[in-house]
């Protein structure tokens, strides 16, 4: 019985940490390589020498990381913080009174089939016609043709179901349409409205191809740049590994506020 | 909401109205990209102008560059151009000649090797380019292994003949198989005659041309006839697939250039064929185990020759200022501060500089091996048929075809691409 128990209690553990390891350890690789030089990273077998900061600080003396990383703070935080209240809206719009019906819906989900690669170069045609060329404006409005749309179809699930019902009751009780909406609906939808932000934060801070074309020196982003790392003279593995650890850290720092948001805004109408 | 939509409005004014006054080049990053950024004080302060030096990854930069090139007017006032684009770009009409800027400033052109000019300098006797930098390929070896007297002994008993710098392609192969061996005794090798960049299409393609050229063979005649389904272009192969798979470390035949080096920088391997600007890396301590071990000789016969080159495009907002620089940064003394900084240069005067020349004793070995290059074929569908020869080297190195078969696709698929160029 005892044994029984302890096996049902280090099962699912074993099993956790087998998969976190999966996960963790090519970070923690990640981590190790980013304290040594290129000659002891590609040691084989690894060699352990003394922690050394130099790539931390190389990255900022002789690249401009501190530049790309805050051109990818304004950029994700511009885009996601447009794209969060137009995207409420439609979704809104969907989920109460189907407009546009199936069609626009699937038309909305289609702009997300394109590849990329698609819309980069109509961009780049309108953005230069407008001058907007290598500046926040051509990045922030090229994230939002995908944040948008995303974002959109991910909240309109929140607002179906019980929310409508209490709605209507906020109606009964004399509330307008509009009181309805901002009183009622969107607080009941705020964990789904905050984990969606994040997850189109990530999006916008990840993304490369958009970035690549519209962006120019002022206005590289993370992506970009650490690409630029991947010399022709060999990868700055070293580097690299450093910048790469900086650049995952605003994620890491969001992420203890808002994983109550993110688990039960992914899991809100799970059992409907 | 509508004070953030104000200010990213703002700041996107702000930057269009700064263009104007500074000279915006797009570059790639390596290290003669970090020499020129270190030395554009000087061009700022002798003219004035302000110079956005935008750098990006080699493999991105095509991508970024055609929507640029395509547009009447674009953001960058000189770019930088591999060998790999100068047919598509020359026939797309996207470079300005410089012939004429050339000729009112007395620019001499002549101080440009002729390989280089033939590659990213000239096309069909109008100067698109100036030759940059250069990343012709060499062989690079264990001098320190070469100079043992045991080693030196140990080869003339097996072969007949003295161990020396590879003077010969045959020598050299030999070579390759004496230094393989099993060097603690668990009888699997792990010290490697060679280590190849075997990854399909780029790393395998350039790397095997200097097996072509070494065994004699050509891409194609004088009049463009391609020239792949020879006894040498199979020989060729041959050679490289008993390298990759007898001399060298497990797992090279998807190996690019970077993990290639890093066997070769760890101290494991005997030899590497690699683009010259690898031997200054072999002499930094914190990429390599080998410091002052290594050295660098042309391929016997010729290795493969490759470059960059400056370019003002049509799209250049200012191409006057654009001339300016090319001027001031292809000037022999700045061109000189470079090569002394670890830059790969291309004008003949620097490589005979005195001070360059003792700084680094082996400037007259990078000289042979520009010198004695030979070119890829450069036109429009080059980085296609890169495509193709990548593809059938892999698929003849992994058993999949024989030497002939593969080479005689690879020989028809050229024709075909030269035909369509109008080159046949």
């Amino acid at each position: 019985m005892l044994v029984r128990r302890a096996a049902a209690t280090i099962l699912p553990h074993v099993v956790l940490v087998v998969f976190s390891a999966a996960i963790l350890l090519p970070l923690l690789w990640v981590l190790r390589v980013s304290l040594t030089d290129k000659l002891t990273a590609y040691r084989i077998p690894p060699e352990w020498t003394e922690p050394r900061l130099d790539n931390y600080i190389e990255i900022f003396t002789a690249y401009r990381f501190a530049d790309w990383f805050s051109n990818s703070l304004i950029v994700a935080l511009a885009s996601t913080l447009l794209a969060l209240p137009l995207a409420v809206a439609m979704a809104y719009a969907f989920a109460r009174h189907d407009t546009g019906g199936a069609p626009l819906r699937l038309g909305v989900l289609a702009s997300q089939m394109l590849p990329p690669i698609v819309l980069v170069v109509p961009l780049f045609a309108l953005f230069l016609g407008a001058g907007l060329l290598n500046t926040y404006a051509a990045l922030v409005i090229a994230h939002l043709t995908f944040n948008i749309p995303f974002l959109a179809w991910m909240l309109v699930a929140f607002f179906e179901g019980e929310v409508r019902q209490l709605e209507e009751a906020a109606r009964i009780e004399g509330a307008t349409r509009f009181q309805a909406f901002i009183r009622v609906s969107v607080p009941l939808a705020a964990p789904g409205i905050m984990a969606a932000g994040l997850l189109g934060f990530i999006l916008s801070w990840n993304e490369f191809l958009l970035a690549l074309i519209l962006s120019g020196r002022a206005t590289q982003t993370l992506p970009v740049g650490l690409s630029s790392l991947e010399t022709h003279r060999g990868v700055e593995i070293a580097l690299l590994a450093a910048a790469a650890l900086l650049a995952i850290l605003p994620v890491f720092v969001l992420l203890p506020f808002l994983r109550k948001y993110l688990i039960k805004g992914l899991s809100l109408g799970a059992l409907k | 909401m509508r004070k953030l939509l104000l200010g990213t409005t703002i700041l996107g004014l702000g930057f269009g109205a700064a263009e104007a006054q500074t000279l915006n080049i797009l570059m790639e990053s390596v290290p003669d990209t970090r020499f020129v950024e270190e030395l554009l004080p000087e061009f700022e302060a002798a003219t004035g102008i302000d110079v956005e030096l935008e750098v990006v990854n080699y493999a991105e930069m095509h991508t970024k560059l055609v929507p640029q090139l395509v547009s009447p007017t674009g953001s960058y006032d000189v770019i930088v151009v591999d060998f790999y684009w100068v047919g598509e770009f020359a026939k797309a009409g996207w470079l300005q000649p410089l012939d004429e800027r050339i000729a009112a400033d007395g620019f001499d052109t002549s101080v440009y090797f002729d390989s280089l000019q033939d590659l990213v300098g000239q096309v069909d006797g109008e100067q698109l380019m100036l030759p940059f930098y250069n990343y012709a390929m060499g062989l690079t070896y264990r001098h320190d292994l070469l100079e043992d007297p045991a080693e030196q002994a140990a080869f003339k008993e097996k072969y007949g003949i003295e161990l020396r710098v590879p003077e010969t392609w045959d020598e050299y192969l030999q070579q390759v198989e004496f230094f393989t061996r099993d060097t603690d005794g668990d009888g699997k090798n792990d010290f490697f005659g060679v280590v190849n960049q075997g990854l399909r299409p780029d790393p395998i393609a350039m790397e095997w041309s200097n097996y072509l050229f070494a065994n004699g063979g050509r891409f194609h005649d004088e009049s463009w006839q391609p020239m792949l389904d020879s006894p040498e272009a199979v020989k060729a192969v041959e050679d490289y697939k008993r390298n990759l798979e007898e001399f060298g470390p497990l797992g090279a035949a998807s190996f690019g250039f970077d993990e290639a080096f890093n066997v070769a920088a760890q101290g494991k391997a005997y030899s590497y064929l690699t683009y010259n600007m690898f031997r200054t890396a072999y002499d930094d301590p914190s990429q390599s185990a080998v410091v002052d071990k290594m050295e660098i000789v042309a391929v016997p016969n010729g290795g493969l020759n490759g470059a960059w080159g400056w370019a003002i495009p049509n799209s250049s907002p200012d191409p006057d200022a654009a001339w300016t620089f090319l001027k001031w940064v292809e000037s022999p003394e700045i061109a000189k501060k470079r090569a002394m900084l670890g830059g790969s240069p291309t004008r003949k005067d620097v490589f005979a500089d005195e001070e360059v020349l003792a700084k680094y004793p082996y400037y007259p070995a990078l000289e042979n091996l520009l010198a004695t290059s030979h070119n890829f074929p450069v036109f429009t569908y080059t980085p296609q048929f890169v495509e193709v020869l990548g593809r059938e080297l892999s698929l003849a190195v992994t058993g999949e075809k024989t030497a002939e078969e593969a080479m005689q696709t690879a020989n028809a698929e050229l024709e075909a691409l030269l035909k369509q160029d109008g080159k046949l």
